[in-house]
């Protein structure tokens, strides 16, 4: 008797695969990790209540079976792969949106919510879910809840775990508890340990969320955009800095590196963006007047270290400007015909006086390396995405980049920063968590055994890693990269 | 498939992941088990084989890929690939194949004699008694009946005709037309009504003898070899035509810009094809910079229903809005889920009926919304889908393809 077959027996309106190619599609994220360690689970679920979760758990915890979730694996951690077999939990097809309580300012949602798609449902009501990652179009708001995701905004809004206020979640053992106090409307709480906080950010670790309740914000009225260009890396994070201490709170600050804007102008020539070594684009948003006086503002406190400013509040153009950063993660590839971005490495953050210098090392370590890299970031918070782009063909690349992550990561730490700010933990930066946390390691390490005494849920990430065997991909595409996507608007 | 990055940016745009909400069923999915089987981690397995024949090859997915993979020309490989392994069919279904695939769509002479047979079916009263009878059931054809249309008596059948422009214009430019088998034969007045459209709109328009089915069939299908024979034709054939190609059928029109891509190693036809490739238009992108002589206002509100392989496939979306917009009178809502395939997907509703109703449905659901008195498409396929589901529902709501309402404006 199979897993899949015990499942099938237990289940009420879950489906539960086990074919091999089925499989297969659940082995990997987006992670470059799981490009070369792929990990087919024994079985997967596709979820349809909180009951059938139950069930899973109950089961795979009597058996002793690893259980790990699941939403749309656009993670770039190895954080929703069974890395040590098992059963993966999919929980997308979970993806009710239950209530909108517009009074309270609040939604229940269950985990399998796209985010862009619980905005949209939100928007007719005037509301917003502000946590809004570059991946909004396939993260679901589980899985944002699980990585602690941040995104663009987060350097004025918080992250994700700020915007959630409570939490049905199934444990180890198939019991059932709502965090954040039974049946709550409440927008704030004191009563004992913040339960949804630890669950938020725990990667799966310790229960599956299946329903969230999350705080909501009014759509703001009006927003406007700053750019400015920097001839310096060093003029950029000066001007950051000023803008800190101007008393202005911008929604948004994103920083783009020479190679990044290079790669712009390679895939829409006719943005022609000038060759500088930084740009960086403010957004605040508020109301109209607002708006208008933080942009020139910005402007006026930037305009010593730039190159060039300018803003606008007219939609047409806040738009072009924005495009340059929505296009850099696509863009990059054109620097390099037929490579391939490798995520790996790509989620450090550094504390915001030092990008700078992490800009520059981080080159560093590219040119070492001989692997070209394109950074963008979140550089009011000190969020970097350096982006490796390699011949996925070539083993003594991937060896290479390898390396570079490694020392990325190793860079972060060194600086006073960590090995990811926004995306996770996962299987990928699982080797450095004893280095980067210190004791506080084992005192999670407790936690998670309180939780979990079997180890079930998600082994191989967070806690403690996984020697991965490696499958390198072999020579020979079927198919061909025949040039650059379009915007789909 | 290197070229997927597994972000999974894809999925909410295919409309198979869409209905089942299974990684199995969506691109990055479809793209893994590709690579996984190109790698030998996978063997060709019936799971296998079902969820990549499941994908509609509507290139929703391509559209939106932040890495530039392209699904189309990934299926046509891997679908010749699994037709070349140990027979999967049964033995009826090889015969069929064979039929459709080597015979029937190889010659249009041979198309126009069933389309013929068929119209002969619609008059002499033998649908009346099929559909009476229950043969129909009996056959499990009834929903594929549904969708054949009301047959014409007269087909458009290429023999190097000249459409003039009228009226006679000083800028006249050449151009040559692409009539298709299902066009030219079971949607004949379509094609008659592109004919007068294009002629009004200033073109000298040949209607080139010899020239043949797309293969778009054959290379969906899994039929490389034979999708390759019929490109060769159709280039062969143009190359003796001056002008644009242009073509009322998005799939159709799809498939001849492909030919560059099929034919790109073979020394041969590789340069040939890349000229004829990029000579072709879509009827649409034709008219786009063409002044149109309006003769009629239409005073209806109307949706777009977007071809996928129109939209996603040839990324032509603002053409065909703007032509509806040139007629007065004419109001014209966007729908919910335009991108979402209709179902139709070349010969899916008949090879895939249960997904192919789903998303049926759910597209009339969308295109309904507004409350439109026409739903204008730009596709045969997407034509025939939405007509049989409208009819069914006993909707008053017509289907017009996009040549069709210009006809309408244009005439004197």
């Amino acid at each position: 008797v199979t897993v899949a077959a015990d499942l099938r027996a237990l289940l009420k309106a879950s489906r539960v695969l086990d074919a091999p190619a089925e499989l297969r599609t659940y082995a990997y994220d987006a992670s470059f990790l799981t490009q070369l360690a792929s990990r087919s689970p024994d079985a997967v679920v596709i979820a349809a209540s909180t009951e059938d979760v139950s069930a899973v758990l109950r089961y795979a915890n009597r058996q002793g079976i690893p259980v790990t979730p699941r939403g749309a694996a656009s993670g770039q951690a190895a954080g929703a792969v069974a890395l040590s077999g098992g059963i993966v939990l999919a929980l997308n097809a979970m993806n009710r949106v239950l209530e909108i309580d517009v009074p309270n300012m609040q939604v229940f949602c269950e985990p399998g919510v796209v985010h862009a798609q619980l905005n949209a449902a939100l928007a007719p009501h005037g509301l917003l879910f502000p946590p809004d990652p570059g991946s909004s179009r396939m993260a679901t708001v589980g899985g944002m809840a699980s990585t602690n995701a941040h995104g663009m905004r987060a350097v004025k809004y918080g992250p994700t775990s700020a915007w959630v206020l409570g939490l049905e979640v199934v444990l180890a053992d198939g019991g059932v508890i709502e965090t954040g106090s039974v049946g709550s409307r409440a927008k704030q709480s004191s009563a004992g340990l913040e339960l949804t906080k630890l669950i938020v950010g725990a990667e799966g670790t310790l229960g599956v969320v299946t329903r969230l309740r999350l705080k909501l914000m009014s759509i703001p009225p009006a927003r406007a955009i700053v750019l400015g260009l920097f001839d310096a890396l060093e003029q950029a994070g000066q001007a950051v800095q000023a803008v800190f201490g101007a008393g202005v709170s911008p929604s948004a600050i994103e920083i783009l590196d020479e190679r990044c804007i290079q790669a712009i102008n390679l895939y829409r020539p006719a943005m022609d963006l000038p060759r500088v070594e930084a740009l960086i684009l403010f957004e605040v948003d508020g109301n109209l007047p607002g708006v208008r006086w933080d942009a020139e503002r910005i402007c006026a406190v930037i305009a010593p270290f730039a190159q060039r400013t300018e803003w606008s509040d007219e939609p047409g153009r806040i738009n072009a400007l924005w495009e340059a950063r929505s296009l850099v993660g696509a863009a990059v590839g054109m620097l390099r015909p037929g490579s391939n971005r490798a995520y790996c490495g790509e989620d450090i953050c550094v504390p915001v006086s030092k990008i700078p210098e992490a800009l520059r090392a981080i080159q560093d370590v590219g040119a070492r390396h001989r692997i070209p890299i394109a950074t963008y970031g979140h550089i009011g918070g000190g969020g970097l995405h350096p982006g490796h782009l390699i011949d996925g063909r070539d083993p003594d690349e991937i060896q290479r980049v390898l390396r570079v992550a490694d020392e990325i990561h190793l860079l972060a730490l060194r600086m006073g920063g960590t090995t990811t700010g926004e995306h996770g933990v996962g299987a990928a930066r699982a080797p450095y968590m004893a280095q980067e946390h210190g004791p506080a390691l084992e005192v999670m390490r407790r936690v998670k055994r309180a939780l979990d005494p079997n180890n079930i849920m998600n082994p191989g990430v967070i806690f403690d890693a996984l020697p991965l065997p490696f499958e390198f991909p072999l020579a020979g595409p079927v198919g061909e990269p025949t040039g650059a996507a379009i915007d789909p608007g | 498939m290197l070229a997927c990055i597994r972000c999974g940016l894809c999925l909410t745009s295919c409309p198979t992941y869409v209905l089942s909400l299974d990684e199995s069923e969506g691109p990055r999915g479809r793209v893994g088990m590709a690579r996984a089987l190109a790698e030998g981690h996978l063997q060709v397995t019936p799971d296998l084989v079902e969820h990549e024949l499941n994908c509609l090859v509507c290139d929703a997915c391509t559209a939106v890929c932040p890495a530039g993979m392209h699904m189309d020309p990934l299926q046509v490989v891997l679908r010749a690939v699994l037709e070349s392994e140990p027979p999967r069919r049964t033995r009826s279904v090889q015969m069929l194949r064979r039929l459709v695939f080597g015979w029937l769509f190889m010659d249009l002479a041979r198309f126009r004699l069933l389309v013929r047979l068929l119209w002969l079916y619609q008059r002499l009263g033998v649908r009346w008694l099929a559909r009476h009878l229950g043969i129909l059931r009996l056959l499990k054809l009834e929903s594929a009946e549904l969708l054949l249309p009301e047959l014409p008596g007269r087909f458009v059948e290429p023999h190097d005709e000249v459409y003039a422009p009228s009226p006679v214009a000083e800028d006249s430019p050449s151009a040559a037309f692409f009539a298709g088998c299902v066009m030219s034969t079971a949607l004949a007045d379509i094609d008659r009504a592109t004919i007068r459209v294009l002629q009004r709109a200033g073109f000298e328009l040949r209607n080139p003898a010899g020239q043949g089915c797309c293969g778009a069939l054959h290379a969906h299908g899994g039929d490389l070899p034979r999708a390759l024979e019929l490109a060769k034709v159709n280039i062969a054939v143009f190359e003796h035509h001056e002008g644009p190609i242009v073509v009322n059928s998005a799939g159709c029109g799809a498939m001849l810009k492909d030919y560059a891509h099929h034919l790109r190693l073979d020394p041969e036809w590789s340069a040939r094809a890349k000229a004829f490739s990029t000579r072709v238009r879509d009827l649409s992108e034709a008219l786009a910079d063409r002044p149109i002589p309006i003769s009629h206002e239409l005073r209806e509100k109307v949706v777009l229903q977007d071809a996928c392989h129109l939209l996603h496939a040839q990324r032509v979306r603002r053409q065909p809005r703007d032509l509806l917009r040139r007629i007065p009178g004419v109001v014209l809502a966007e729908i919910d889920e335009a991108g979402l395939c209709c179902g139709s997907a070349g010969v899916y509703n008949v090879t895939n009926p249960v997904q192919s109703r789903q998303l049926q449905q759910r597209k009339l659901d969308n295109a309904l919304a507004p409350s439109p008195a026409v739903v204008v498409t730009t596709n045969p396929g997407c034509l025939l889908q939405l007509k049989s589901g409208l009819v069914e529902r006993r909707s008053p709501v017509k289907v017009k393809h996009l040549a069709e309402v210009l006809d309408e404006a244009t005439s004197p």
